[in-house]
């Protein structure tokens, strides 16, 4: 007979099933973090913010002096589960105010000062897929990401899986090319023929069990959940969320981004966890950078460092790093508590099984999220 | 693929002026190119347009009265006109006897971005389309403080909120990361300080003009010099800077030329740019003349633009309706008057990803078919199937000629290189017995034609 806690494992069908995975959504344009997680025990949140501050009575799910927007409703009961950790203040030094050089650092997890060409996701999967491997991460996008971007296109982007059809003609004259133009549109059309085939099956194996919200992101999530559950078994998917640049008219834009994300984020949230894939999936929600801490009237200027949310994968559950500290500030923005390399290094490291230090990551795991 | 095919591409959209280009020569082409003239009047279908300040008002408050599927109504005709706008375009592009100038105007539009989406105003997008193409070849620093003060960039990039003691620094910030000096070549300060000389720059009756309310006269320091500076003599500062020609020239490079050109290249003609008071004519005749000699075919990944306007050339599609164009380039990233962000089309390989390589393929064989797509329809391989408005289409090629030359003529106007793999495949489509004469010879030469444009060496130019 078998000891209880072994019989128990055993009814958790999926526990093992399936390869992890990492999905990543990317808030475009600057989230304003502290209007997400919002520090609203903070008096200096008050005073600086005069036009754009959450109220207290507005803000839900209040705890250590923290609270979400009123928006993040379902965020908020996915935390109370236990589902999600929310990791304080992320960023990093030198902290660079354009969006492309942000979200370029983001990508490649580079140094300030370092330009690379190639994504982090990128490296990591030039060494993780023996051969190209055109799958190996999906790109929900209209435009290609550099984070997915290596030597080999060991990725696919994909405006619509549904449009994605089989190719019919045979192109097995590709090869490489000493052209470097060449040999990149020589590789992609190779992987328009190999790739379509594996989406396509993926699609077919799995159903829609769930009603997403008829979204840019609530589609986009539908379809990667899709892949998940058809066993596509890329490591990495990417998507992203526009609209967060709100210079001007901040309240209402972003009450309605956020509404899209959580009504989103919860439609997957729920199917995974239907599906019993939860624990395979970590997602991960983040920004290029924060806003300005002072309101510029109706709306916010560039920042830096932000709350970022990890939501499945096995991950603690807990608040990392403390309340933002709205009195030291560097040049009116917020000073970085935790290296987002840092967060890499810990989703590479337990939920990949990948030596980050082999794609130029130094900084170490984050105690306390896996 | 020869050099006056080539040419003809970069310095437009299609191999269009390739006899042209044989027979007058280079510098000649690009003489007629810089005198070439261009339609000042307002075209017709911005007649009901609002225009003036007080128009637009009037249009705001009977949008906000009305019935909301009235305002739904107005809304929709006047993205109606955005899309005539773009289909106005891309006519002119195809028609024109020296596109140079539109193309490079096309260049300027990918540069001071400024989107319909946001700005919201035909009229202004429209004037400031028209900038771009009067100054095509003027002069960068000027061209820069005319667009500085355009109600479409005053509004896109939300000047019109930078107001005395509410401060918005994006205009400042793109005006040195993106518009001028790029990342790094700059400070934090000077971005804030800038913001302050263009507080109340904002909307005015044909151009942003300041308002004495809004203004910001504090003295500031920008890039050392102290006083109080305004837009003009802004610019005038930035033009100074040892960056300044470097990032232009730059994308002036990439836009023609070369997706990676080489930074020597980019020092050698920036500096020359510099010398030349930032005319762009000269540094144009420059570029293109020493260029031309060089090897340099198969350096750029071609954009949506191009890539269409080739194919309805070597086709012959003449009939293809420029709106169904206007779609076709949104689909594939490359919309016009509506750029993604403010840093514009990154160009290079962000042209190509996997489905917008199969979008081409699909609408390469709709049109080698004769067929022309509808805007309800996806470019899938679905779309195949339904009917499709049908089109004329023809390419021209030598009848007296046998399959090898026949090869030979298409793959120079169509492929920067060819290789044995290839020259077997064309051959087992055009094979050795070919009958010029024969009747279904056109079909056949399409085939291969319709084959030759879907392989990755015709995306590159």
């Amino acid at each position: 007979m078998l000891p209880d806690f072994l019989h128990a494992f055993g009814s958790q069908p999926n526990l093992v099933m399936g390869e992890p995975c990492l999905v990543f959504i990317q808030l475009n344009g600057g989230n304003d973090g502290l209007n997400t997680f919002v520090p609203y025990d903070n008096p200096l949140y008050y005073q600086l913010r005069s036009k754009i501050a959450l109220s207290k009575d507005s803000v839900i799910s209040k705890n250590n002096g923290m609270a979400f927007h009123p928006a993040l409703k379902n965020f908020a009961e996915i935390q109370q589960k236990g589902d999600m950790s929310i990791l304080q203040n992320v960023g990093y030094p030198e902290p660079n105010r354009s969006h492309f050089r942000s979200q370029e650092i983001w990508q490649t997890a580079s140094a300030p000062n370092q330009y690379l060409s190639e994504g982090w996701l990128g490296r990591y999967l030039d060494l993780q897929c023996k051969e190209h491997q055109p799958t190996a991460g999906i790109n929900l996008d209209a435009i290609d990401n550099l984070a997915l971007k290596g030597k080999e296109p060991n990725f696919i982007t994909v405006k619509d899986p549904n449009r994605f059809k089989i190719r019919t003609d045979k192109d097995d004259t590709v090869k490489l090319s000493d052209n470097p133009q060449l040999d990149f549109v020589r590789k992609i059309a190779y992987s328009v023929t190999e790739g379509a085939e594996e989406i396509q099956q993926a699609l077919t194996k799995s159903t829609a069990e769930m009603s997403y919200p008829k979204t840019n992101l609530g589609k986009n999530l539908e379809w990667i959940a899709r892949l998940i559950k058809g066993n596509l078994n890329s490591k990495v998917y990417y998507t992203s969320q526009n609209g967060y640049d709100t210079h001007d008219n901040q309240l209402a834009i972003h009450q309605r981004n956020l509404e899209e994300l959580n009504d989103a984020v919860y439609s997957f949230y729920k199917d995974l966890k239907q599906a019993n894939l939860l624990q395979n999936v970590t997602i991960v929600v983040f920004s290029e950078f924060g806003r300005r801490v002072k309101d510029n009237g109706n709306g916010t200027d560039h920042g830096t460092a932000a709350p970022l949310f990890v939501i499945g994968g096995n991950n603690r559950g807990k608040v990392l790093g403390s309340n933002p500290d709205l009195s030291d500030l560097d040049e009116g923005d917020l000073k970085y508590q935790i290296d987002f390399r840092s967060v890499y290094a810990s989703l590479l490291n337990h939920k990949l099984e990948f030596d980050y230090q082999s794609i130029g990551i130094t900084s170490k795991p984050i105690n306390g999220l896996f | 693929m020869d050099k006056h095919n080539l040419w003809s591409i970069r310095l437009g959209f299609s191999g269009k002026q390739s006899p042209l280009i044989a027979a007058m020569g280079l510098e000649k082409f690009l003489e007629k190119s810089f005198a070439s003239k261009f339609n000042k009047s307002v075209p017709d279908f911005l007649e009901n347009s609002p225009k003036t300040i007080q128009e637009l008002r009037a249009k705001r408050q009977a949008l906000q009265n009305s019935a909301s599927e009235d305002a739904k109504e107005m809304l929709k005709k006047e993205l109606q006109v955005s899309f005539e706008m773009k289909a106005w375009w891309i006519t002119k592009m195809q028609s024109e006897d020296y596109p140079l100038r539109e193309k490079m105007t096309c260049f300027w539009h990918n540069h001071f971005v400024s989107t319909y989406q946001k700005v919201k105003v035909n009229h202004w997008i429209f004037q400031h389309n028209q900038l771009l193409r009067e100054q095509a070849f003027g002069n960068f620093k000027t061209l820069t403080k005319q667009i500085l003060q355009t109600n479409a960039m005053v509004r896109y990039l939300d000047n019109v909120d930078n107001r005395r003691d509410k401060i918005n620094e994006n205009l400042s910030r793109e005006l040195l990361e993106l518009f001028t000096l790029g990342i790094g070549n700059y400070t934090e300060e000077d971005i804030k300080n800038g913001a302050k000389g263009l507080a109340g720059l904002n909307l005015g009756e044909d151009q942003a003009v300041y308002r004495k309310l809004l203004e910001n006269n504090d003295t500031i320091t920008y890039f050392g010099k102290t006083g109080k500076f305004k837009a003009e003599e802004m610019v005038d500062i930035i033009f100074e800077q040892q960056a300044a020609p470097y990032l232009l020239t730059r994308k002036i490079l990439q836009w023609f030329i070369y997706d990676n050109p080489p930074e020597t290249l980019v020092t050698y003609y920036g500096d020359y740019f510099r010398k030349v008071d930032f005319e762009i004519k000269p540094l144009l005749i420059k570029i293109f003349t020493e260029e031309y000699p060089k090897d340099t075919a198969g350096s750029k990944i071609k954009d949506p633009l191009v890539y269409i306007l080739q194919l309805m050339h070597e086709l012959n599609a003449t009939e293809m309706n420029p709106k169904l164009v206007a779609f076709f380039l949104k689909q594939q990233g490359m919309d016009l008057f509506n750029q993604p962000n403010v840093k514009g089309w990154n160009g290079g390989k962000e042209w190509l990803t996997s489905q917008i390589y199969l979008q081409r393929n699909n609408v390469a064989d709709l049109l080698c078919d004769g067929r022309s797509w509808n805007r309800r329809i996806q470019f899938t391989n679905e779309m195949m199937s339904e009917n499709m408005p049908q089109l004329k289409v023809k390419i021209n090629w030598n009848r007296n000629g046998n399959h090898k030359s026949i090869i030979a003529d298409l793959v120079n106007s169509l492929l920067f290189k060819t290789d044995e793999n290839l020259q077997k495949e064309w051959e087992s489509i055009l094979k050795y017995d070919f009958n010029p004469k024969a009747e279904n010879a056109d079909y056949a030469v399409l085939r291969l034609f319709n084959a030759m444009v879907k392989t990755p060496e015709f995306q590159i130019i």
